[in-house]
């Protein structure tokens, strides 16, 4: 382990980023929640003590990064929240608001203390009005500002059940057991005296912490050094989830959490924790329960650099090679052993261990292949997830009332497709809140509820998701949209347009939804973009609506982008792949039924005139044409059908696509490339570039295309 | 102690060539290769490397020699160029050399069969002569005529 990479701040930045983000989000969630106890008298102290937690977590980390903005603006939330669960404030609306706004100047804070925006201004002005917020019911004032806060906290929850406890326990001995392991496998490191680094003080620290909170004594008041003993009790979450940040110094990372925790305030020094710790005396049973109930609650995720599990899915690969050669051995030495006759008894039966466990190895492979296939799949949810807060403030701004109803959010897709698709969703949602849903007065005068519903909701079907974004408002204004249209100059006055095709016209680029009802909405963004970014993704976009009772959006997305169904057709010996999305069907003709048009071959399908594409011969292949028959896939390519020859069909399978290195460069008609099975590759046919190719180049062809 | 460079050295017909050892990442056994339709003739196709697709050079082919049958000595040498893989296929794989880098010269207009664009040098160890190849011009070259190709030639169809 090299020193110069004992600690590498940007990682800690990042790993601080994403755990940030993460926490945002869940007190955005929890706000939202807390928001309905607003004015009645009652609360839910565990929303509370979730929010509390969060920022205190936040506080912690951007003490250890020196972030002090961030910290400090948490640590004024913090004490807000202490408040509350105290029952020392009433929760009331200018409150939530002042939260709600808490959440967001620390977010602008979050982003700037990582260089991802700007320095918020307004910071100070803000943290005066929560200030004097504060003052009014805690006229201590000490809650805001000392450890105090920290150690009242844990009063107030909830103790733990034996199983929770002992659970907890294990993990705390397992993650002792690790720092102190990886820090003898890492003298070098150990041995660095910087204050940032662990060292064998923080382990020593950690452990006297923990055996301080496990030998409950009578001491029922902990005295001030608690709060330190207490503070290394977050570990168990946070090791687990740091490992693959912090992977190339583990040893270092853990044991450094540990100390810096215990003195979020001040710059770490390793030496700090130990006087701090060791003294503490028996600690009352509450404390230890304060932070399994953490490790209880919490997901129990880890980050992932996606890279990371290409690489797997690459050695996973390879594996899949080698085991397919030891099957063909196994087989090999048992037809030899059957050929041989008087074989010893003791070989044969060798030869067929070696073919179980080579059947067992296949399994287990095709396991692991799934599996992390599997891995790369995200729910949906991490997208839903910041529509609560999105709706509550767009509709509060247009003075609307509307409920979002979310369901499905644990459905799974593709990493890469949870990332795009936020934006379309997002536009959509809006769309429904400035379009959709009428406000209050108008709907009540039509007949409905005064808070109009938006129904977010996710499933799978077959191997596509579905996701639906509908409302209960006004539905699309057909005549409305026709006069644009018509002022647009898209359709004319007299063109007859049934429903549906007036609906399409929305999808027109320009026809922007800015003119449409409100001027807040239309940034910019059209539907036509929502439709060709849901496109881009191959999936399908569709929408329905009924005037008066509301609009329903409907996309429907491949599961992942990495891996498709691909039809498998054998060319001169080669094995190709054809997506199976252009596929329209796989037909075996007759040589006689081919005819000649202007030197191009067509078949007449169904009464339409198709024309055909040898692949072998396109490729240069060595390819003799059958002359009795023509296997033929007929592909789909804007609306047009074209037949492309193949030598045989050889099923459908799902692969994964794999760039051809730029080494090669691009070639007309091949997209990628990918490994089946058995290690061999097959080379994915591009069908776009293909047809593009053989009648931008072939003359004969060409002409047959503009003759059809 | 005179500069030394170290170079892995290999065979084309009776010709000795070698590569910086820097850019040699593995060397392999000659593997089954997919052939990639309509890519540079000397592009011999593609391999599977522990799930990494590589791009395969046949080095007779782009030195513009006669192809020979592969061999059981037939080898893959793998190549790193930044951040590009390449695999060339050479008759075979000699040693390991250490070369004085006074004995490397500025390559020789009458070396026959290699086109001295892509020769960095001639190094000279005692009465052997080695060919140091440039394998950036090599793989640029490659990337070149692949667009030459594609757009010169008119699809068959």
């Amino acid at each position: 382990m090299p020193a110069d990479d004992f600690f590498d701040r940007s990682e800690f930045v990042q790993y601080f980023r994403d755990e940030t983000d993460e926490l945002l989000q869940s007190i955005d969630a929890d706000l939202l929640r807390l928001e309905q106890f607003v004015d009645t008298g009652s609360i839910d102290v565990e929303i509370v003590n979730s929010l509390f937690r969060a920022l205190h977590t936040i506080k912690g980390s951007a003490g250890m990064l020196e972030f002090a903005g961030v910290q400090q603006v948490a640590h004024k939330l913090e004490s807000v929240y202490d408040l509350l669960r105290k029952d020392r404030m009433p929760l009331t609306e200018s409150g939530v608001n002042l939260l709600f706004e808490g959440r967001d100047v620390l977010t602008a804070l979050v982003r700037a203390a990582v260089g991802e925006g700007e320095a918020p201004t307004g910071v100070d002005e803000y943290v005066g009005r929560l200030d004097d917020f504060a003052a009014v019911y805690d006229s201590t004032a000490q809650a805001i500002e000392g450890p105090r806060s920290e150690h009242d906290a844990e009063e107030d929850l909830t103790p733990l059940d034996e199983a929770q406890l002992a659970a907890f326990e294990a993990d705390v001995a397992r993650m002792l057991a690790e720092a102190q392991s990886r820090q003898s496998d890492a003298p070098e490191a150990a041995a660095e005296p910087t204050p940032e680094a662990g060292s064998g003080v923080d382990v020593d620290a950690a452990q006297a912490a923990v055996d301080a909170l496990f030998s409950f004594g009578d001491d029922a008041a902990a005295p001030a050094p608690f709060a330190a003993a207490f503070q290394p009790a977050p570990a168990p979450t946070k090791p687990v989830k740091a490992a693959p940040t912090f992977g190339r110094a583990p040893g270092a990372a853990k044991p450094t959490k540990v100390s810096l925790t215990a003195q979020p305030a001040s710059p770490p020094k390793a030496a700090a924790a130990k006087p701090a710790a060791a003294p503490a005396p028996a600690a009352s049973p509450a404390a230890p329960a304060a932070e399994p109930k953490r490790a209880v609650t919490k997901n129990q995720t880890i980050r992932v650099d996606i890279e990371r599990l290409d690489m797997l899915l690459n050695l996973v690969g390879e594996l899949v090679i080698n085991r397919t050669r030891i099957s063909d051995i196994a087989a090999t030495l048992g037809r030899e052993l059957g050929t041989n006759g008087r074989a010893e008894g003791g070989l044969t039966t060798l030869a067929k261990d070696l073919s179980e466990s080579s059947a067992l190895l296949a399994r287990t492979t095709n396991e692991i292949q799934e599996s992390i296939m599997k891995v790369r799949m995200v729910p949906i949810g991490q997208v839903f997830d910041r529509f609560p807060r999105m709706v509550r403030d767009l509709a509060k701004a247009r003075g609307k009332e509307i409920h979002l109803e979310i369901a499905g959010a644990e459905t799974d897709l593709d990493k890469t497709i949870v990332d795009e698709v936020g934006e379309p969703l997002m536009h959509l949602v809006r769309n429904c809140v400035d379009h959709g849903i009428e406000p209050p007065e108008v709907r009540e005068g039509r007949g409905k509820a005064r808070h109009g519903t938006i129904k977010l909701n996710a499933y799978h079907e077959g191997n596509q998701v579905i996701i639906e974004i509908s409302d209960d408002g006004g539905g699309i204004d057909l005549s409305r949209v026709r006069e644009k249209a018509i002022r647009l100059g898209i359709i004319g006055e007299a063109d007859r347009l049934n429903d549906r095709e007036i609906i399409e016209l929305i999808f027109t680029p320009g026809f922007s939804t800015a003119d449409q009802v409100t001027d807040v909405s239309g940034r910019g963004v059209g539907m036509d973009v929502v439709k060709k970014n849901i496109l881009r993704l191959k999936g399908v976009f569709d929408v329905d609506s009924v005037q008066g009772e509301g609009t329903k959006f409907t996309m429907k997305l491949p599961l992942t982008l990495a891996i498709i169904q691909a039809l498998l057709v054998r060319v001169a010996q080669e094995l190709y792949s054809i997506p199976l999305d252009a596929v329209i069907e796989s037909q075996r003709i007759d040589a006689a039924e081919v005819r000649t048009v202007h030197g191009g071959e067509v078949i007449t399908l169904r009464g339409q005139v198709v024309p055909l594409i040898r692949v072998g011969e396109f490729f240069r292949l060595d390819a003799p044409r059958d002359p009795d028959k023509v296997m033929i896939v007929i592909v789909g390519l804007q609306g047009r059908q074209v037949g492309l020859v193949v030598d045989s069909f050889q099923g459908e399978q799902e692969i994964v696509i794999k760039p051809l290195s730029d080494v090669i460069g691009r070639i007309a008609g091949i997209s990628g490339a990918t490994i089946l099975g058995n290690g061999s590759i097959s080379l994915i046919i591009d069908v776009h570039s293909l047809v593009a190719s053989a009648y931008g180049g072939g003359k004969a062809a060409r002409a047959e295309f503009s003759g059809v | 102690m005179s500069e030394t460079i170290q170079v892995v050295s290999f065979k084309l017909g009776s010709e000795e060539y070698g590569v910086d050892i820097a850019q040699v990442q593995e060397i392999n056994r000659m593997v089954a290769v997919t052939h990639v339709p309509r890519a540079p003739q000397f592009m011999e196709g593609v391999i599977n490397l522990r799930g990494q697709l590589i791009p395969i050079i046949d080095l007779r082919t782009r030195f513009a020699m006669p192809r020979t049958e592969h061999t059981k000595n037939t080898r893959i040498v793998v190549t790193e160029i930044g951040t590009k893989r390449v695999g060339m296929v050479v008759d075979s794989v000699s040693e390991v050399l250490r070369l004085p880098v006074e004995q490397i010269e500025a390559a020789p207009e009458m070396i026959t069969g290699v086109d001295t664009e892509y020769i960095r040098g001639v190094g000279k160890i005692e009465d052997r002569l080695i060919i140091l190849l440039d394998l950036a011009r090599i793989i640029s070259g490659a990337e070149k005529r692949e667009l030459e190709a594609a757009d010169v030639e008119p699809a068959a169809v």
